[in-house]
Parts: structure tokens; sequence; C-alpha cells
């Protein structure tokens, strides 16, 4: 399509200038994406390029160094700790005395087995044994191999020998430097400088240590392990130790998207709960937001009273935890619960209203109830932001001769939109992954019976809660819910990226400031 | 009380971006520099490494003959006073300025001593108790300096310190810091945009561009020599007027014509000219507005005036000359009769003209000045 | 009338029917804020009107099962005085305060440390460092439930010693949600840091005598969400609990009383035992309500 330049595309009309934006829109998109597969090609690059540099880095600080340095590529710290640094020396020595301890005892024995994952299923065996009167053959369970531990070890063992690797590699840059240094004739720095950087110069360090590690053991290990798992086929009846699981390649993920797998259909149930979760995390969003607004605008509009009052009532919706009030709202609406109830008392209606029953009311129903529990915390974000908004902004506004809702579609709404663009993008994969309002509410209910024998698959289900029955419920299926978490990665992840690559708040950070 | 040095200090930034290039400077002991350039030129960058708050690409800064590249600010045994003062707002007025000596763990009763004497020499003893924020501008100003004074440092760093100020606070804390460095007798280093402060506070003027140092010079120099065609722009208010032109020499005289007027380059700039033996051609010619005066009616350079000025004391006439070059002649109002006042309005014609010793020349293309070194 | 008069007039006129439309439109919101408000209040109302529930039906049982009428026909605490010497609800509750207390004390020091080091220190892998925490952010947690609890259970930690398990995997993520707080460091000077460190502080001295000081909102922000939240978990607490009473945490063990099986006995001591847990919490929160709302308009804001 023809690009417009600044000043023509302001002569065009409203809708031309909609059109414009639209088309460009789309039409930007493949640069965009080639852009992006440009960008992951030069950081694979990169990442190669590096390694390759550090790969002669290592052979020249060989070649060049003196004994000491390569005396530390055999035994690590040797350098520090022949050239004073005792401190160092000795806590890289003893890393390395660790590594090959474990790898010894048993991170060889993980890693051997990882490629297979286990050969020998638990069995039974006859053994003979001296019983009271000789000899007798008995049947005995031989506890084979067991694949979860396995893979969960084996995955262990696999980001010890990486963290082995970089710091052996650091133990070589500390020997060059340590070697660059005494060239220049300054002293390097000691064990107790060491210790005093910790909390100055490398105070960073400190602080990260432990949240880092924390989150390397008990996040990113087992992310890692989980995406494996979608390679196997570990399920209930293969559960590692009964019964050992494989590597099963693309299997997993081809069962889930493929049209034609036969029995169960879980690409159906995918594609339809994909859908009913983009809508519901549409909904969710847009209505709280919208509302949200609406309601604080009103809380602070000139002259009205109590303003307090009224927000620390519909605040009391965030200060009650979710799970009282989301089960007891659900069960509000029971068929024989008080609001049934309550209306058939004031004869409203006749007969009970079945409000979990049927599919589309009990959607409707979770997006209100959600409105309930979402509409105080866009109230409190809103009140804040609109009390930031310039005043002279709405004055030269009403100057101009902007009436209340123009002022609304022209400054209030754009400002908030600016401010909150990030926060409408965390919300919107947050509601994404809402598990618990569908789960307390309804549990995924009404079954959807058209999908059954796909974990009871219900109308409400999001990607999460179907992930959570397909772990949980009576026949585990891990890997097809470790296939649905990384689809519901990559769903997020592509929603994110061409958020952020047309929302103003990144693009231009200055506009509203 | 301490020399600093820096040699040839240099500030890369991670994208490669070279803020500040090849910085030389000695500052003598007790000496009052100032860094003064237009924003981005480095100067701020150039303090912020002195002080260690900005990692050192290349070279070394060196504090009382010692390298201090790795040492952190807190060792450096410095003070400085920050443009937006940069009071801890959750701390009175004596607690900002105890801090420093409270974490060199001082007695208590000679922190007393100290900050309430500095709050004495800085009038701000009735708000010691005082959070920063119930304080104005020129009173937290009074707390940033303070918060400086205590610390009996070795060098005293201001970045920037009165530019948040309105005009007339400014010019009264400017005599302050005056009195102040005769009072603390110390080496300051002090960065600034205004040249106006420049020249009123410094023992010598570091004048910076893009990173690069323009010219170094007591103020007298800087602003009568300026070394290049920047630096006597920068210099000096209203800014130097620079004109395209030629420089003729005939019978060992110089003389250049500006908008077809000769006018001989006399006195001690026509000498230093001939010493220098400068060929003819073409130069850029500057003269400062104050250097202008009126002519009488037929002589020298003829224009129209376009804007008048009253600044009280003198006017700043912006004139055209017949070619539309905008020039700035400034005039002292004690010099003229009522009747010349009441004619210098839009369109009126002027003569103006100026002499020879108070030209500058610059080559047109390295911008150089022609008389420096 | 001369003309100015009457234009005098028109102008009086718009002002009085702009005074008139705006009393009209107070009370349209008034109606609406009235409306809203009972709304919010009716489950919390009739939660706590079940909780007193104390009748006996024509055969003589207690009423404990759902009924569908409001107001109940006898009152009593009968509810309460079962909830805290018949079931195992003091465990629970014990069991979440603990985790609670660990989390609010554990949980923001670790939030602090990781938002104060990624809002003051460039390094070099900072960048990078930032993003791979929000890559990871955009997996679902729920998926490494699974092998979590594997690991747990190998420690241990699981069923009836679920306790120290979830607070284990609680702090070890907690480095996760550090945003809103960065956020917060983020719009306090930089030239703070650098006025304390000329003079004489170092980097921890910065952190506590500068930063923590002026960035008290945030930092009780971070307490008050790190104690509500082991109140409301869920689903991870009733994965590692696995159905072992003395490991469940307070909504897990009470969301077991709303099963088939469970719920006629139990629904008003549901009730009951959601009283007890909201009272004091959300009295917590509206008392550090105004922290709260600092942090949440600070966070949404800087994103």
């Amino acid at each position: 399509m023809k690009k417009i330049d600044g000043l023509e595309y302001l002569k065009l009309s409203k809708w031309n200038k909609f059109v414009y934006r639209f088309l460009s829109f789309f039409a930007a998109i493949p640069g965009k994406l080639l852009n992006l597969c440009k960008g992951i090609g030069k950081a694979v690059v990169k990442f190669f390029t590096g390694i390759g540099r550090s790969l002669q880095d290592i052979v020249t600080t060989f070649v060049h160094g003196d004994w000491k340095t390569k005396l530390s590529y055999l035994f690590m710290g040797f350098g520090n700790i022949a050239r004073g640094q005792v401190l160092r020396g000795i806590l890289f020595l003893l890393f390395e005395i660790v590594f090959i301890f474990y790898m010894i005892t048993t991170g060889g024995y993980w890693l051997s087995k990882l490629p297979s994952l286990g050969t020998v299923e638990t069995h039974t065996e006859m053994v003979k044994e001296q019983g009271r009167f000789g000899m007798v053959e008995v049947a005995k369970t031989v506890p084979g191999d067991d694949s979860f531990k396995i893979l969960l070890y084996g995955v262990l063992t696999l980001f010890f020998v990486v963290a082995f690797i970089y710091t052996w590699r650091a133990n070589i840059k500390q020997n060059k430097i340590a070697e660059q240094i005494l060239k220049t004739g300054k002293p390097l720095k000691s064990g107790r400088d060491d210790l005093r950087s910790l909390v100055d110069d490398n105070f960073h360090r400190t602080l990260l240590a432990l949240p880092l590690t924390g989150i390397l053991v008990f996040t990113v290990m087992p992310i890692f392990f989980m995406i494996l798992v979608a390679f196997t086929n570990y399920d209930f009846e293969h559960d590692g130790l009964n019964h050992l699981f494989h590597w099963n390649g693309l299997a997993g993920f081809k069962e889930m998207l493929s049209w034609n797998s036969g029995g169960v259909k879980y690409s159906a149930a995918f594609g339809e709960i994909l859908t009913w979760t983009l809508i519901w995390a549409f909904f969710a969003t847009f209505t709280n937001y919208f509302l949200g607004i609406f309601v604080a605008m009103m809380i602070n509009k000139k002259g009205i009273k109590f303003k307090k009052l009224w927000r620390t009532v519909l605040v009391l919706t965030i200060a009650i935890p979710q799970f009282i009030s989301l089960l007891f709202v659900s069960q509000m609406f029971a068929k024989n619960g008080i609001v049934n109830g309550a209306l058939m008392d004031l004869g409203i209606i006749s007969e009970a209203i079945d409000w979990w029953g049927s599919p589309t009311l009990a959607r409707i129903m979770v997006i209100i109830i959600n409105i309930w529990i979402g509409i105080p915390y866009l109230m409190l974000i809103a009140t804040g932001i609109l009390m930031n908004i310039p005043a002279d902004l709405y004055e030269s506004c009403r100057i101009d001769g902007a009436s209340g809702w123009k002022q609304f579609s022209k400054i209030t709404l754009p400002y908030m939109l600016f401010i909150t663009g990030p926060y409408l993008l965390t919300s919107f994969t947050g509601n994404m992954n809402n598990f618990n309002v569908i789960y307390l509410l309804t549990g995924g209910g009404p079954t959807n019976t058209a999908l059954s024998g796909t974990s009871d698959v219900g109308h409400t289900d999001l990607l999460i809660t179907w992930l959570f029955k397909l772990t949980t419920g009576s026949n585990q299926k891990y890997y097809l819910a470790s296939v649905v978490g990384i689809l519901v990665f990559i769903v997020v992840a592509i929603i994110t990226l061409v958020v952020y690559n047309v929302l103003p708040s990144v693009k231009n950070e200055e506009d509203f400031q | 009380m301490a020399s600093v040095k820096l040699t040839k200090v240099k500030k890369i930034y991670d994208n490669n971006v070279v803020a500040v290039h090849d910085f030389d400077l000695d500052i003598k002991d007790k000496e009052f520099v100032v860094f003064v350039g237009p924003s981005g030129c480095g100067k701020s960058t150039t303090l912020r490494m002195i002080a260690g708050l900005e990692e050192i690409s290349e070279g070394t800064v060196e504090i009382d003959g010692v390298v201090v590249n790795d040492l952190q600010p807190k060792d450096r045994n410095i003070a400085m006073v920050f443009q937006n003062y940069a009071l801890y707002p959750h701390m009175t007025v004596y607690d900002n300025i105890a801090f420093s000596l409270r974490l060199q763990k001082m007695p208590e009763d000679l922190i007393y001593e100290k900050v309430t004497n500095a709050a004495e020499v800085l009038g701000i003893t009735e708000y010691l108790m005082r959070k920063p924020r119930a304080l104005s501008g020129g009173q937290r100003q009074r707390v940033a300096i303070g918060r400086a004074m205590v610390r009996d440092s070795k060098v005293f760093l201001m970045d920037e310190p009165l530019s948040n100020l309105d005009a007339k606070l400014r010019n009264q804390m400017r005599a302050e810091i005056i009195l102040l460095r005769q009072k603390l007798d110390t080496t300051f280093i002090y960065v600034t945009h205004d040249q106006t402060e420049a020249m009123t506070l410094a023992d010598r003027i570091v004048i910076m561009k893009d990173g690069f140092i323009m010219q170094v010079g007591s103020p007298a120099e800087c602003f009568d020599m300026p070394a290049n065609l920047f630096v006597a722009e920068f210099i000096g208010a209203p800014k130097m007027n620079i004109v395209k032109t030629n420089l003729l020499k005939e019978n060992g005289k110089y003389y250049v014509n500006p908008f077809g007027v000769k006018i001989e380059v006399d006195g001690e700039k026509g000498r230093e000219l001939a010493r220098r033996n400068v060929p003819a051609g073409e130069i850029l010619l500057g003269v400062r507005p104050e250097h202008i005066t009126l002519a009488p009616k037929g002589q020298g350079i003829s224009t129209r005036l376009e804007v008048n000025e009253m600044m009280g004391s003198e006017l700043h006439l912006h004139v055209f000359t017949e070619d539309e070059t905008r020039l700035i002649v400034r005039v002292p109002t004690i010099g003229l009769s009522a009747e010349q006042r009441k004619g210098m309005v839009y369109g009126a014609p002027l003569n103006i003209t100026f002499e020879g010793k108070v030209m500058h020349f610059f080559d047109p293309k390295t911008e150089k000045n022609l008389l420096c070194d | 009338m001369s003309k100015e008069q009457k234009e005098a007039q028109a102008v009086m006129k718009q002002h009085m029917g702009l005074k008139a439309s705006q009393r009209l439109s107070n009370t349209i919101v008034y109606i609406i804020l009235i409306i809203m408000s009972i709304i919010w209040l009716v489950p919390f109302v009739a939660i706590v009107l079940q909780s007193f529930r104390n009748e006996t039906n024509a055969a003589g049982e207690l009423v404990t099962w759902r009924v569908s009428y409001w107001l109940p026909k006898k009152w009593g605490i009968e509810n309460y005085r079962s909830l805290f010497v018949d079931t195992s609800f003091p465990r629970w509750y014990l069991n979440t305060f603990i985790i609670a207390l660990v989390q609010c004390v554990v949980q923001t020091i670790i939030v602090l440390c990781m938002a104060y080091t990624l809002s003051r220190f460039r390094f070099k892998s900072r960048g990078k460092l930032m993003r791979f925490m929000m890559i990871l952010g955009l997996f679902p947690g729920m998926l490494t439930m699974l092998i979590l609890y594997r690991v747990l259970s190998d420690l241990n930690m699981t069923g009836e010693h679920a306790v120290p398990g979830l607070i284990l995997v609680y702090v070890a993520s907690s480095g996760m949600g550090y945003y809103v707080s960065k956020g917060f460091f983020d719009t306090i000077p930089k030239a703070l840091d650098e006025a304390a460190r000329v003079d004489g502080a170092t980097r921890f001295q910065v952190l506590y005598k500068i930063i923590l000081p002026l960035a008290k909102p945030i930092v009780i922000y971070t307490i008050l969400t790190a104690f509500m939240a082991p109140w409301g978990d869920f689903v991870f607490a009733a994965y590692i609990a696995h159905a072992k009473e003395a490991g469940m945490n307070v909504a897990v063990g009470l969301n077991s009383w709303l099963d088939k099986d469970h719920i006629v006995k139990y629904y008003t001591r549901f009730c009951a035992g959601g009283v007890m847990v909201a009272v004091p919490v959300s009295i917590l929160f509206m008392c550090l309500q105004k922290y709260y709302v600092e942090g949440v308009t600070g966070g949404a804001v800087k994103g």
C-alpha cells in the first residue's frame, strides 16, 4: 500500500484516516515478523559467535598464560590461591570438588539414563529364598527405573553441568585479568576487599543471589522440565514408576492440534476452549476497565458526598479473600440457593433458574460476577490517575468549547489508555489465566457433552482450568497438560508482542509527560 | 584542599556515544574552576566522573596525587551540590546536614556544633527542624550547600546549583557563593550553562562543546581573546556579531570591508596581524555589540532599526544592514540625547561603526581565532 | 428590554439550567451508587446471616445445609462453636496464619531486594535478566505444580507437612513479583542515591537510610499483599495438601466442605469459617488501605 506523509494524512476524511491506519497496521505485520525473525536470528548468531570467541579466548589464555594460569585449567582456583586471592581460590576449588564428587556418585548415572528415560520396567521375579523348609521360589516385585526421577534429576544434573562450565570459564577469565593487573604493577583485590565489595560495588550480586536462586530452582527448572514432559508420553498409565514413559517427539502436539487423531477429540476441545478463553479475557478485561473508570468518575464527581464510604464499600471485594466471596456467591446462585429463593418470594419468577446449568447463562454469569470482583481494582487505579490529569487540560478544553462527553473522550480516555496501556495488557493475559474465578464459581461446568473423554471439559473451562483438569482428573494426561501449557505461553506471547508494538506508551513515552 | 588532575579522561556510553573526549586539565589547590557549555556538552559528565558517580571509560582522575578511578564516591572525600538539591525528603534540615557526619561516626556534640555553625553562616538556623518540602527554593539551595560545607572535604563540586532558582535569587546566591568560597578556601569545580555565572565566579573557565574542550582560561582571557568562533559567540551577552568579510592588506596595513565599508584594523590588533603576517583573504569578523558605536549620518555602515530593546542603562538595537544581515548594537543610554532616543523607532536609519582594536578575526574553515595559538 | 439585558438573562437562565441539570445528574449518580453498594454488600450480609443460622427442622435435625431463605429462623453461635471444637478449622487457621506471617517477612525482603537492585543498579545483564523474567512470567504457573509436588514429596513436605513446602515454594518464586515495587523505586530521584553516596554512604546504607524510609508506602503494600495472598491461595495449596486435613490452609479446607458429600453437613459452618477468615483480613486491609491504593495505582501507572 501507498505510504502517505504527515500533512497529506491530515487532509484525509475521518473514515479514510481510519482505513489508512487499519491497513497500515496490517501491512506492517509482515515487516515486524521479519524483524522479529531477524532479531532472533541475530541473537542466535551472537550466541554462537560468543561461544566461539570464548573458546578462542580460552585457548589464547592458555597459550600466553603463565604456569599458574595453566594449572588453573585443571585445578580451578589454583591461580587465585597462588597469586594470594585465597578466598576466591578456595571457593573455586570447593565447587570443583563438589561437582566432581556429585558427578561420580550420582550425576553420571542420571545423565546416562536421560536419553532413554529408563530401560528396566518394574516387574515381578521369581527369587529363590531360604524358607523354613529349604529353598523356595517366591514372587518378588523388583523396582525398575523411575522415568520421572530420571527426567527430574537428569535436568538438575544438566543445569549443574552448565553451571560448572560457566564457573570454569569464569575461573579462566579471572586468571587472565589477574595476570593483566599484575603486569601493570597494581595489587590484586584481597579476600577482604571481595567481602567488602559485596555490600558496595557488588551489592547487586548480594541482593540478587537469593531471589534468583529461588527463581532458578522453583520456577525456571520446573518450567524447563515441564516443557520436556510435552515431548514424552507421561500420563496416568505411563506414570514412570510402574510403567516407564519415553520420549515421544511431537506426538503430544499432534494429538492436541490435528483434526484426525481418532477417538478423543482433543483438537476440538482445544479450539473451543481457546475461543472461549479469548472471549472471556476480552469481556473480563474491558467490562471491568470501562465500568471501573465509570464508577471512579461517579465517585469523584463534583458535589458527590461520602466519597470515602462508597469507596470502602466497593473495596470490600478486594479485602475479603476471593475464595470466600466467590464460593459463597456460587452457592447463592445455586438452583435452590437464596437468590432464586428471594426472586420467587418476590414473585419475579415462578420457577427456579438454573444459573449454572445452561452454557450461555453460566458464561454470562461468570462475566458479571467477575465485574463485581474487578470493578473495585479499576476504581482505585482510575481514581489515582484521574486525580493526576492536569486540571489545565480540562480548562483549556472547556474554553475551546468541549462538552462533558467530548472532555471524556478527548482527554480522560486517551490519558487513561495511555497510562494504563501496559496494565490492560497484563490484565488481559492475567484474565486468560484467571483460574480462581472460573474454578471457584463453576468448576468449569456445565459439562460439555460433545467433548466427552477430554477430562470433563466444561463450557466455562479456560485453558488454564483445563490444564488443571488434565493433571488432576481421573485420567491424567500430563504430557497433554504440558502441551496446553506451552500453547498458552505461545498465545500469550503473541498477544504481548503484538500489543507492545501498538501500545502508545511504549512507542512515544513522552506524549503525556 | 587539594589539586585535581584529569589526564586523557574519556567517557564512552554503552551505545558507543562518546560524551567526553580526552579531557586534560590540571586544577590547582584552592582554585575555582567552572565548566561551562551548552547542554549535552559533557560538562556534567566530567564532573560526575570526578565525583565517582559515573565510571571513567579511559584516562585517570587524580585527587591530591592519588588516582581515584576505582574509588567509590564515599572514599574520594568530595562534597557535591546537586542541581535539584537532592535533599533527603524524609529528614529534617538538621538531619540532612548531619547525614554525612553521622556516617563518619562523628560524636553528636561535634555534629551539633558543625551543623549549627554552617546553618548560621547560611542563615538557615531557624529552619533546622523543618523538612525540606517546607522550604523555598533558595532555602533548599542553602541546605544543599550546608550539607556539602560541613564535610571539610578536599574538593567542592557543584552541578548547576543555581539553575532552578529565579533570576533575582540566582544573582543573590551567586554573590553568596563567592563569599562562601572565601570562607571555605578550598578547591571548587562548578558546572553551569550560564556564561554570566562562569564569568563572575571562576578563576578559570573551561568551555566545552560536544565533549571537547574549546578553551581554558581566565574569564578575561576568554572574553578578550576567544580561541575560536564557538567561544566568541558563547561568552558575552548579547552574543558577538559575526560577519563574513574580506581581510585586505595594503601597504602593510590591514583593512576589513564589511558591507562594502572599508575600515582600518588599527591599534594592537593591526600590529598583531602584521607580526603574524596573516595573509589577506576571506575571514569571519567578530565584533561585540558593546563595541559598536553609532556614527554620524553618511559615515560607517548604514542600517535600519528593526527592534529597540530598552534595558534601562542601555539599549539593545537590532539593526539590519542593506544586505539583510542582522547585527546587534549595545548603546549606553547615558550617551544619547532625548531627541536621538525618540528617533529610534522601527525602520529608522542608523549608521554604525567600530574600531580595529575591538575586532576578532576567525578562519572561516577552522573557525579558529587568527590571533590565537 | 435592551439587548444586553436580554443576553444577561439568557446567561442567567443557562446558569440556572446548569445547576438544575447538575442536581439531576448528581441524584442519578447517588441512586446508582446506592444500588451498587447494596449489590456489593448483599453477599457479605448473606454469609453472616447464614453463619448464625441455628434452627432445627421438623425432624429435629440442625439445619446445616443450604436453604433458599435469607433470615435464620433461629439465631445462635452453634456454627462457630462447632467450627472450633469439632473440625480441623483451627488447624487450618493456624497453618494459614503461619504461612502468611513467614511470607510477609521473607517475601517483602526478597521483593525489595529485587526491586531495589533492578531499579538502581546498571549492571551488564540487567536488561537480559528483566526480559527473561518477563518471558518466564508468560508461562502458566500451574504447569509447574506437578513437578513441584513430586519434588516436595521427595523432601517429605506434602500432605500433613504441606506448610513448610508451601512456604518454600511461595518464598522461592516471590522474586518474580518485583514490578510494582520497582515502579515505585523508579520514581525516587536517583540524585538522592548519588548525594548519599557522595556523603559517604555505602550502597547498603543508601538502601536502608534513604530508599526504604522513602518507599514506606510500597513496603507496607508489599507486606500487606504478601500477608493476604496465602489466605486466598487455593490451587497450589490443595495440590500440595493432597486431601490431608492437617496440611490444608483455610481456602482448601473450607472448599472441601462444599463438595457433594460434605455440603449438607457443613454449609453453615463454611459460612462461619468464611466470616472468621474475612473479618480479620478485611479489617487489616481497611486499616492499610491507603498504602494499598498507593501501591496499586503506582504499579499500574508504571506498568
